[in-house]
């Protein structure tokens, strides 16, 4: 047993002594192959767009040459492109804390034990798992003026037919993407939050409650608190989501009336596969990529989730 | 004695020397004159073979051009298909009804009749041309043969997306049958610089279609006599289009409208394009290329569009395809403008086929009209020409496919499928006799086409097409959302002049220059 462990001892000193750059570097080694892979796939896609950002590349010709700035020049003097920004801000501005306070409600009113509340629940998450394009065409038929249900039950209400245009006139169009919209992800706010609520330590609300602190204030100060952190990530996850706002808005207008609902994602993807521009597409995704990382940098921080 | 004896014998030596170099020579000339009559048989001989070889060459041509000329292209394309038995070839078409021709009409006819097997890729119009030009790029060869809107041609061709067809139409004898396509077609939709791209493929031209029986009813048209002072009869002018039109809603609505028409701007940016023209107007500047589509015909003409949609149905702004061909089968308006299968179907043709389970049974057959639309010049709206991918790697067997397809025999035959929405375009097709039987008022129908192909206004065709369309998409969308029609016209024509110059004037100005001087670009 003796002589075993001696020679054991020996070969490790030994292999110590031949092989001890190999198995100082043995993590990376194994490491390698998988971050290589995850770098060729990750970053060369994204170098070679920053590279054709700076080409000539339109599908319409087989000019590529080197354009210097001209591609990130014309991002500035594109008012379309800043209009669709604000039209994606204006989206999410919207659309992200209504979706953040229904689910909030939606998920307070479900935290209690309640007869069907599994079926309630798996009702309510169905509009998430449909895919947005096909939940933007269910909802151009809902907004139909002559066959929608929408129309009908206004009229009803309104004692006489109204043929309201939702997706042509400029004063429908956005509630009509952001009902949309709120109706298909709500259920994703919900659910997380019911997730997070369900955590919330019983012990504390309780006693809050029997030193007589008012719902509100529990609330304020133990639930929310509690929950952060959950919502922190759900409301960021919601927010690159709108940003990426296209297949609602494909569904329904088209980006219009004109230009009036055409969201940066939308017009992206009008200069890249409409109008043939690959590297000013390219300029416009980089512009898009700086632009987040300024927000969600500061949003991490504000949220104090980055720590 | 011996000095003499000497000389004897160099005598008789230099003579025996002599005579046998003599006769050397002699043998020699004998040789080289046998040798040069061998040759002479020999060439001879060959000469006769090769003329006897020329002219049984001569004679098997004259054999097969005999045999030829009793064959027609598709039967010609036909024999020469047969060596690429057993290939398959891929062309890309519309997805929806007019890939029903290819699956399930031309495709198993040509594997049947050449052994080649035909893969049909459905694209949606909309991409159709991103599609195309991606594979091109890529070169992947994927595609052999192209469905092409001619519009897009000049972009596709100078890319180098599309086989030149010149040789390919010699070798296999089409130029004759090129020339039965009605002119408009030949002369406006196959070429570019003079070389051919495409064979045009459909006679899509907008029509009028009418309710005969209200145009016809004697209450309507003393009412309308007395209000209007002319005849109730279909409008030749948009004013006359507006007297009636309101007339007839004012007189019947809810139940019936006087007109109701597509309004999804892809449809009605050439409803534009054809009024515009109508009244006068021009797209751009010949000389600077600055649009002129913000001009007063063309702010009237939006003005006048957008004050239409109240004799219209309420809601007629949402109305793409099949709204306005519902609205119009069930009777709920007594005009529309589209293109020719609402006259078939309208007349109830084909459309207890499964393909049609989606339209609306027609509530008016037998009581629709067909008349050019008001101005006289309708859009040859879109259209279809077929054409050979440049990176294609079965080119012979794809040409050969879109020549069968194309020809007379064939394409008379494709013309009268009900589902698959290819419209007549051939001097013959308009005269078909098998056609006319079709339904009790297709002569009238097919007059009107024919009518339509004779003085029918092109697409606007440039260098990026789809650039300046998109802007008139844009503009038509802001317009149904009532903005100002000046305001959005002058901002759509500052569209067209930035894509004027990125794309360059000069290079603009020859393709608008060309497309101008054809014959159906303008009113003439």
């Amino acid at each position: 047993m003796t002589q075993t462990t001696t020679s054991s001892t020996e070969r490790l000193v030994a292999g110590r002594g031949i092989g001890g750059f190999g198995e100082r570097h043995f993590k990376y080694t194994v490491l390698a192959p998988a971050i290589f892979i995850l770098l060729l796939i990750g970053l060369f896609p994204l170098v070679y767009s920053l590279i054709v950002s700076f080409q000539r590349v339109t599908m319409m010709s087989a000019d590529t040459s080197f354009a210097g700035f001209a591609n990130y020049a014309k991002l500035f003097a594109d008012a379309r492109l800043w209009e669709s920004l604000l039209h994606t801000a204006i989206f999410a501005a919207i659309a992200l804390p209504l979706e953040l306070v229904l689910g909030l409600a939606m998920a307070q009113l479900f935290l209690e034990r309640m007869p069907g509340r599994q079926v309630f629940v798996a009702l309510l998450v169905l509009p998430t798992v449909i895919s947005p394009i096909v939940a933007g065409a269910n909802w151009r038929l809902m907004f139909d003026h002559r066959f929608g249900p929408i129309n009908q039950v206004i009229g009803w209400f309104m004692g006489e037919p109204t043929p309201i245009l939702w997706i042509i006139n400029p004063l429908t169009v956005y509630p009509a993407i952001l009902i949309c919209e709120v109706w298909q992800w709500t259920p994703f706010m919900f659910l997380i939050l019911l997730a997070a609520l369900s955590n919330v330590d019983k012990s504390l609300t309780e006693a809050a409650e029997i030193d007589g602190a008012s719902q509100w204030r529990i609330f304020t100060r133990i639930v929310l608190p509690a929950i952060w952190p959950v919502m922190a990530i759900a409301i960021l996850i919601r927010g690159l989501d709108l940003v990426r706002l296209f297949d609602i808005v494909w569904s329904l207008t088209r980006g219009g009336p004109g230009t009036m609902t055409e969201t940066i994602s939308y017009y992206t993807y009008v200069q890249g596969f409409s109008q043939f521009e690959i590297s000013y597409t390219a300029a416009m995704a980089f512009l898009v990529v700086a632009l987040l990382t300024v927000i969600v940098t500061l949003a991490l921080k504000r949220m104090g989730i980055a720590r | 004695m011996s000095k003499k004896l000497i000389g004897i014998l160099v005598a008789i030596a230099i003579i025996i020397v002599g005579g046998i170099v003599i006769y050397n020579q002699q043998q020699e000339a004998v040789r080289i004159e046998a040798e040069q009559m061998a040759a002479a048989q020999a060439t001879a001989e060959a000469e006769a073979a090769a003329k006897a070889a020329e002219e049984a060459a001569k004679m098997a041509e004259e054999a097969a051009a005999a045999a030829a000329s009793a064959m027609d292209a598709a039967d010609r394309a036909v024999e020469a298909a047969k060596q690429y038995a057993g290939t398959t070839i891929t062309i890309t078409w519309e997805a929806g009804l007019q890939s029903l021709d290819p699956l399930n009409f031309s495709g198993p006819k040509w594997k049947e009749l050449t052994g080649i097997d035909v893969k049909v890729v459905e694209i949606p119009t909309a991409e159709m041309f991103t599609k195309t030009m991606q594979e091109f790029r890529a070169s992947t060869g994927a595609y052999d043969a192209l469905n092409v809107i001619p519009a897009w041609m000049p972009d596709l061709a100078n890319a180098g997306a599309l086989e030149v067809l010149d040789p390919y139409v010699d070798k296999y004898g089409f130029r004759d049958e090129l020339q039965m396509i009605a002119p408009t077609y030949r002369d406006n939709q196959m070429t570019v610089d003079g070389k051919i791209y495409g064979f045009p493929d459909d006679g899509d031209v907008f029509v009028l279609y009418y309710r005969t029986d209200v145009f016809g009813d004697p209450a309507n048209q003393s009412e309308f006599k007395a209000k209007f002072g002319y005849d109730l009869a279909p409008p030749k002018t948009w004013q006359e289009f507006r007297d009636i039109s309101g007339f007839l809603t004012e007189k019947f609505q809810p139940n019936m409208y006087g007109a109701g028409f597509f309004r999804e701007p892809p449809y009605v940016m050439y409803m534009f394009q054809e009024r515009f023209r109508n009244e006068g107007g021009k797209f751009f500047d010949p000389e600077t290329m600055a649009a002129t589509i913000n001009s007063d015909i063309g702010v009237r003409v939006f003005t006048e569009m957008r004050d239409e949609n109240k004799m219209m149905p309420p809601g007629v702004e949402t109305w793409g395809f099949v709204e306005n061909l519902a609205a119009f089968l069930n009777g709920q308006t007594a005009m529309t403008i589209s293109w020719p299968p609402y006259g078939r179907w309208a007349a109830g043709y084909g459309l207890e086929q499964e393909a049609f389970s989606w339209v609306p049974k027609s509530q008016v057959a037998g009581k629709v009209g067909y008349a050019l639309p008001p101005g006289g010049h309708p859009q040859l709206a879109a259209g279809f020409a077929l054409s050979v991918a440049s990176t294609s790697k079965n080119k012979d067997a794809a040409y050969l496919f879109i020549q069968w397809l194309n020809s007379e025999q064939t394409s008379k035959q494709r013309v009268q499928l009900p589902y698959a929405l290819r419209d007549p375009f051939r001097t013959s097709h308009f005269e078909s006799a098998e056609y006319i039987g079709r339904w009790p008022e297709a002569k009238q129908y097919l007059d009107t086409l024919k009518a339509g192909a004779e003085t029918g206004l092109l697409d606007l065709s440039l260098l990026q097409t789809d650039k300046y369309e998109e802007a008139l998409r844009q503009a038509i969308s802001r317009l149904w959302a009532g903005e100002d029609p000046k305001s959005i016209l002058d901002q759509a024509a500052s569209q067209w002049d930035a894509t004027t110059q990125e794309v360059g004037v000069d290079a603009q100005k020859a393709v608008y220059g060309s497309w101008a001087a054809k014959s159906g670009a303008y009113p003439r």
